[in-house]
């Protein structure tokens, strides 16, 4: 988390903290990090005390929840600065085992945890109702598999790029049907940390302010479902919680044609076939279209609208309270223009970051732009 | 139990040169492993009835009359217009909605850990219900199919959780407790 802080001054050219007003810490689990107030430590290891700070959690939308948060708080004037910091331990310290009892805690835990339950499972009877419903097909969700692990190979911080074909995911081991091995996420430990400002507060303190196109947060989205979805019924192939998020932040933002006014945009893979649900929730495409629309091209690097340009969860890894900050960094860097070439957007002027918690419970969607 | 190692995946920045690395002191990491275990009394509260007529082989649900709405998972608050329900029983079948069968079990508890995969976890529409409920289903993988009819069956037990008191079977394969 130190080494992602240092990057951040580094970035905005500050050479400590000593100005920033705030601190936010973003992590998910008490459990994985074997720590609680880590918060607290955070802020004492970066020398932000005694610095106002508190701590974010909306289990996989932490990251994005901790960016809206802090938002909250610069454009509500509480503070004119506020230093973003996520961090999660999801790969090395438990075993894949434990690693799925304790995500599984995250579910209704006497209802769907206690029968043998697991995240992948949930997902799994999730999409294939959608198949049942629009005619989805595996094969149309291993396009997403092998398109975010080829962009991984483009982007230096990547866990698991990985060269590989349709037919290696449809091959690869079954998991939880339909799911198999190639659909899932990673597990990882990671770190990412932002610092969010008034443009006033940067132009007066960081020196690199003015090098780079301005990027500012322009319109964020928050939604809720019910836990369980069997509760959902019969809405149960797509995210209500995700259209009620993008609903509120493309009405601040002044967008409606999603399509074709995003130019870049991070999507929560936690399974493959997830991204396939998010680009219907989006309004990218209508329901139901989302499996042709992927396996077509049409979320590629060359294609209508770039996502996962990073390699998404699937690729570039998913330390659960640092995700949605990560997803906000390529962003910027893509609003910027300074990612690897092979992976730049040409021209992207506004880009979206889109995380869930559990089967999307929460929903979190996040807007950013350049103001050139 | 340690071990010492020093690896990119520890500290992310990388070393380059030694000399102008600036955590060239803390590369070599330590790693231990520390064996945690706890035990949780907990009570299952407002939803115990649900439980305890598992023993009875009853499967109970609540309702809403004023939303005309049948719960199960039971609820005992009604989230649309937040009145107490009471409860209802059901007949215990229903139909197939949705389902996946697992490979893996995380081992969540004794009941599950004695559980031989692959297994079928559905989303059951039980007759009367608003709701889906999810279970185990004992029928072969390959048999499962949207619509399959089903019923709940119950076990005398032991059991650690006693959400394991019941199951869901095919009811072609249902046979009456002796
Ligand atoms: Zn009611």
């Amino acid at each position: 988390m130190a080494e992602a802080v240092l990057d951040c001054l580094t970035d905005a050219g500050l050479d400590d903290l000593s100005a920033v007003e705030h601190g936010l810490a973003s992590y998910e689990s008490d459990h994985f990090n074997l720590q609680m107030t880590l918060g607290a430590i955070l802020q004492d290891t970066i020398g932000l005390t005694p610095k106002p700070s508190v701590r974010i959690e909306g289990g996989g939308a932490t990251g994005a929840l901790a960016l809206r948060t802090a938002w909250a708080h610069v454009v509500s004037g509480l503070c004119d600065s506020i230093l973003v910091y996520g961090v999660e331990k999801n790969g090395r310290g438990v075993s894949s085992r434990t690693a799925n009892q304790l995500f599984a805690l995250s579910a209704d835990v006497d209802w769907e945890m206690m029968i043998g339950g697991t995240y992948t499972g949930f997902y799994a009877a999730m999409i294939r109702a959608h198949m049942a419903a629009f005619g989805t097909t595996e094969r149309q969700f291993a396009h997403v598999a092998v398109r975010n692990r080829r962009n991984a190979g483009f982007n230096p911080i990547a866990q698991k790029a990985m060269d590989i074909s349709v037919d290696d995911v449809l091959a690869s081991l079954p998991i939880a049907e339909p799911y198999k091995l190639l659909d899932c996420s990673l597990l990882s430990d990671g770190a990412a940390c932002i610092l969010l400002a008034t443009e006033d507060w940067a132009k007066a303190h960081c020196p690199r302010y003015g090098e780079r196109p301005r990027v500012y947060f322009s319109a964020s989205g928050c939604g809720t479902d019910t836990m369980r979805l069997g509760d959902r019924y019969p809405q149960i192939t797509n995210f209500r919680a995700k259209r009620e998020a993008a609903r509120q932040a493309y009405d601040m933002a002044g967008i409606s044609q999603p399509l074709a006014e995003i130019d870049v945009a991070e999507l929560y893979d936690s399974y493959s076939g997830v991204e396939i649900q998010a680009v219907e929730d989006l309004g990218f495409v209508a329901e139901g279209e989302g499996g042709p629309a992927v396996a077509s091209g049409a979320f590629d690097l060359d294609g209508e609208l770039p996502v996962n340009t990073s390699g998404g969860l699937l690729g570039r890894g998913a330390p659960v309270g640092a995700t949605g900050i990560l997803q906000a960094i390529e962003v910027t860097q893509q609003l910027w223009g300074v990612a690897d070439a092979r992976r730049q957007v040409s021209d992207a002027r506004r880009g979206l970051t889109d995380t869930h918690a559990g089967i999307a419970s929460i929903s979190v969607v996040n807007i950013f732009e350049r103001a050139d | 139990m340690s071990d010492k190692v020093s690896s990119q995946i520890e500290i992310a920045t990388i070393a380059g040169d030694p000399t102008t690395d600036p955590w060239r002191e803390f590369r070599q990491v330590e790693r231990i492993t520390l064996e945690l275990t706890q035990g949780y009394k907990y009570s299952l509260g407002k939803y115990s009835r649900f439980f305890i007529e598992l023993e009875n082989r009853r499967f109970m649900a609540t309702r809403c009359d004023a939303c005309a709405k049948t719960y199960a998972p039971p609820r005992p608050l009604c989230p649309s217009c937040l009145q107490p329900t009471t409860w209802q029983e059901l007949s215990g079948e229903g139909a197939v909605e949705t389902w996946s069968v697992l490979h893996f079990s995380p081992g969540s508890n004794a009941d599950v850990r004695a559980l031989e995969t692959p297994f079928v976890l559905a989303y059951v529409l039980l007759d009367g219900a608003d709701t889906l409920f999810p279970h185990l289903l004992k029928a072969p993988p390959e048999q499962v199919e949207r619509g399959m009819r089903v019923r709940v069956a119950y076990s005398e037990g032991p059991v650690q959780h006693p959400i394991h008191l019941m199951y869901f079977v095919p009811v072609s394969t249902y046979e009456e407790a002796p």
